[in-house]
């Protein structure tokens, strides 16, 4: 097959060695790369039971056959590692230039397992390795990180690094390179377990060929011309701080930790009065024709901050925390950024906080320190007490779930997760698609890994329409998204195609080489969804876990009830093929071609 | 404005919010085709980006909600009761 190296490099920071393995064609035709091949390598990698943690817990950076061909957006890498936030598939794409290096390195994804011995940079170079210490970078921020590490070693390295939270084990630290983070579920932290600060990587090799050079160039302009339509036009125009209004309007704006679903003061945060008062510019990822990151300016007597802000972070330091002080989102916003660490978990964890001292549950720390409602200092402090650890912080770096089981007083009850994974800017009470994808997520709370929100937000199906209508919308969009995640090709391009899995399946035929049909690549979405469903109750997943927090299934003002969310649920298995438990029966592995691939679950290690 | 068609209310979001520099507008119509082009007439900044001026109709990137029901159909009927919002069509996160 064309496009692919069709190698893997395990790098094992405990002995310091690396060695090569064979991927075989099979695994990209089944799984196509990017997120299928990192979920694959990581089911492969990490034995059940493993410490998120852990030396054992592998951390895999993985590439597609679409980096390098020019497709726009397809220059995401997608890293993969068992999640500490919630014990189950972590999984994330970030755009950068690293992709496009390791594609270089002529290897198409990094296993990296074990712990260094003492804080380490891993340089990859083509394939050679080198690990070179690291305590001098500790303290600095991802992006300091970087250019101390390309100053030393030479800006054709690309690097990946963490911030202090990472460092310190903040379970929802991100791993940041070119200004773009691999932000959810955690991978960061794991990172910072293996004593990795950063990974730089220089590729020099020859790209691998494609299979129909000319049909793909143009393919990919036309794509690229497409980019600039109707399609992509609110992220191009006005970003996707323009939900935040719109959102509040309707009802679905998550409010002072889900308390509410408007917010009182939308007007002042929103994304167009962001756009009018705040906006500086707008730059885009590797390789991509949209250019989707607007970036915006603090307005106030304090130090001028300037950051790359989207919905989630506005709504997660904004509404979500009561907040209505535009600079200090963005001053928030930034602190995350320097930090490393996820937005949506870090605001949604405070806003449980905000939420315990409402109802006057006792914290740690000095009760005039901790943060309240429409506190936007107490927000600014309590981050940075978070990304180090700090007082309060500390209880908060564990993430809400595992803070409301330290604390207990029944605060379980308000801890607005799923699986462990804060959720994200929809409130599901008014969002029954979304409900659905949030609770059965393999990934816990995400509107990534299923985009059912589309469902909610058009008239595709009457709010009447019957429990298995919508799970049949629920998974299509979750196996859209796999496929999208696995070419690595931006969710924002995805209303660019007149028929995705036609001209998608028939990209990917002209970049491979390989023969697929729109509904094999449909199945393939179907089975790298199925490969996630198998690492997560080969980690101890059950049927308990495919839930929603208790506040929002009171079925309060026409909002969802459990025993509709449970007829959802199975609805929603019958549609994959699973029982009632939500298992997957040994004759849907084989159907989807897993059986085989994925053999008896033997450890990779073992064939070492 | 004309007369003799009732008048819809309609809240802006987003891009025709900037364009026009209003949250919320007052245009004659019966259906939402008639609301767009009397958006477009009414306020000319609309007239392209946000409707189509072949058509008269809103473009890919945009739908109306009217009543809570998220909507693309040119006949739907609409009233000075109606709660109509017209919104970009896009949501959601890239990775
Ligand atoms: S559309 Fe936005 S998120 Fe997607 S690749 Fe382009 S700049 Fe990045």
């Amino acid at each position: 097959m064309n496009a692919v190296h069709g190698r893997y490099l395990h790098i094992d920071l405990s002995s310091g060695t690396a060695r090569a393995y064979p991927l075989s064609e099979d695994v990209f035709a089944r799984l196509i790369g990017g997120t299928g091949l990192a979920s694959y390598l990581l089911y492969r990698f990490c034995p059940p039971g493993a410490d998120p943690l852990g030396p054992e817990n592998p951390l895999v950076f993985a590439s597609s056959p679409f980096i390098g061909t020019g497709i726009t957006t397809a220059s995401k890498i997608a890293v993969a590692a068992k999640s500490p936030q919630t014990g189950m598939i972590g999984d994330s794409l970030s755009s950068s230039y690293l992709a496009l290096a390791l594609k270089r390195t002529s290897y198409d994804a990094l296993v990296i397992t074990g712990q260094a011995p003492g804080w380490t940079v891993l340089a990859v170079d083509d394939g050679e390795i080198r690990l070179l210490p690291g305590s001098d970078l500790l303290g600095l921020d991802p992006a300091a990180t970087a250019g101390a590490v390309r100053a030393e070693l030479g800006s054709g390295f690309r690097v990946a690094a963490i911030g202090v939270a990472g460092e310190r084990g903040v379970r929802y630290a991100s791993i940041s390179n070119d200004g773009r983070l691999a932000g959810r579920t955690g991978t960061g932290a794991v990172m910072g377990s293996k004593r990795l600060k950063a990974l730089a990587v220089r590729g020099t090799q020859r790209l691998p060929a494609v299979a129909d050079p000319r049909g793909v160039v143009r393919a990919a302009r036309e794509l690229a011309a497409r980019s600039l339509g109707p399609g992509t036009a609110k992220y191009r125009e006005l970003g996707t701080a323009a939900n935040l209004a719109f959102f509040s309007r309707l009802g679905v704006l998550p409010t002072r930790n889900f308390q509410a679903g408007t917010f009182e003061a939308a007007e002042a945060i929103s994304g167009e009065r962001l756009f009018l008062e705040h906006r500086t510019d707008k730059h885009g990822c590797a390789a991509c024709t949209i250019g989707c990151e607007h970036h915006y300016r603090t307005r106030d007597a304090g130090e001028a901050v300037e950051v790359r802000l989207e919905y989630e972070s506005l709504f997660a330091l904004g509404s979500l925390c009561g907040v209505s002080d535009p600079n200090a989102v963005l001053r928030a916003a930034a602190l995350c950024d320097r930090y490393g660490m996820d937005a949506i978990s870090t605001g949604s964890t405070i806003a449980w906080a905000m939420e315990c001292v409402e109802r006057g549950v006792r914290l740690p720390g000095r009760p005039e320190e901790w943060p309240r409602f429409g506190d936007a200092e107490g927000l600014l402090r309590t981050i940075e007490a978070i990304g180090e650890r700090r007082g309060l912080g500390d209880l908060l770096a564990e993430g809400s779930r595992r803070a409301a089981e330290i604390t207990g007083q029944g605060s379980e009850a308000w801890a607005m997760h799923v699986k462990g994974l804060e959720l994200p800017g929809y409130d599901p009470r008014k969002l029954k698609a979304m409900a659905l994808g949030f609770a059965v997520s393999t990934r816990g709370a995400c509107h990534n890994r299923s985009s059912a929100y589309e469902v909610d937000f058009s008239d595709q199906l009457d709010p009447q329409a019957e429990a298995l209508a919508w799970a049949r919308a629920a998974a299509s969009s979750e196996d859209r998204a796999a496929v999208l995640d696995s070419l690595t090709v931006c969710k924002f391009l995805r209303h660019c195609f007149s028929d995705f899995f036609a001209e998608a399946a028939d990209l990917f035929e002209r970049v491979t080489g390989l023969p697929m049909s729109a509904d094999e690549l449909r199945l393939a979405g179907e089975r790298i969804n199925t490969v996630k469903k198998l690492f997560n109750i080969r980690q101890g997943w059950t049927r308990g876990d495919d839930t929603l927090p208790s506040r929002l299934l009171s079925g309060e003002a026409g909002g969802l009830t459990a025993a509709e969310l449970d007829r959802l649920i199975q609805a929603y298995y019958r549609v994959r093929g699973w029982d009632e438990q939500g298992q997957v029966p040994p004759e849907r592995l084989r159907d989807l071609g897993l059986a085989d691939l994925l053999a008896d679950g033997r450890m990779m290690r073992e064939y070492a | 404005m004309s007369t003799g068609t009732a008048t819809v209310r309609v809240e802006l979001f987003g891009v025709p919010q900037l364009l026009t520099g209003r949250r919320q507008v007052e245009v004659p119509g019966r259906t939402l085709r008639e609301v767009a082009g009397a958006l477009a007439r009414e306020f000319p900044a609309l007239a392209g980006s946000v409707v189509d001026p072949a058509t008269g109709w809103i473009n890919g990137g945009y739908l109306f909600v009217v009543d809570g029901r998220f909507t693309r159909d040119p006949s739907c009927p609409v009233g000075p009761e109606s709660s109509v919002l017209l919104v970009s069509a896009q949501a959601g996160g890239a990775s």
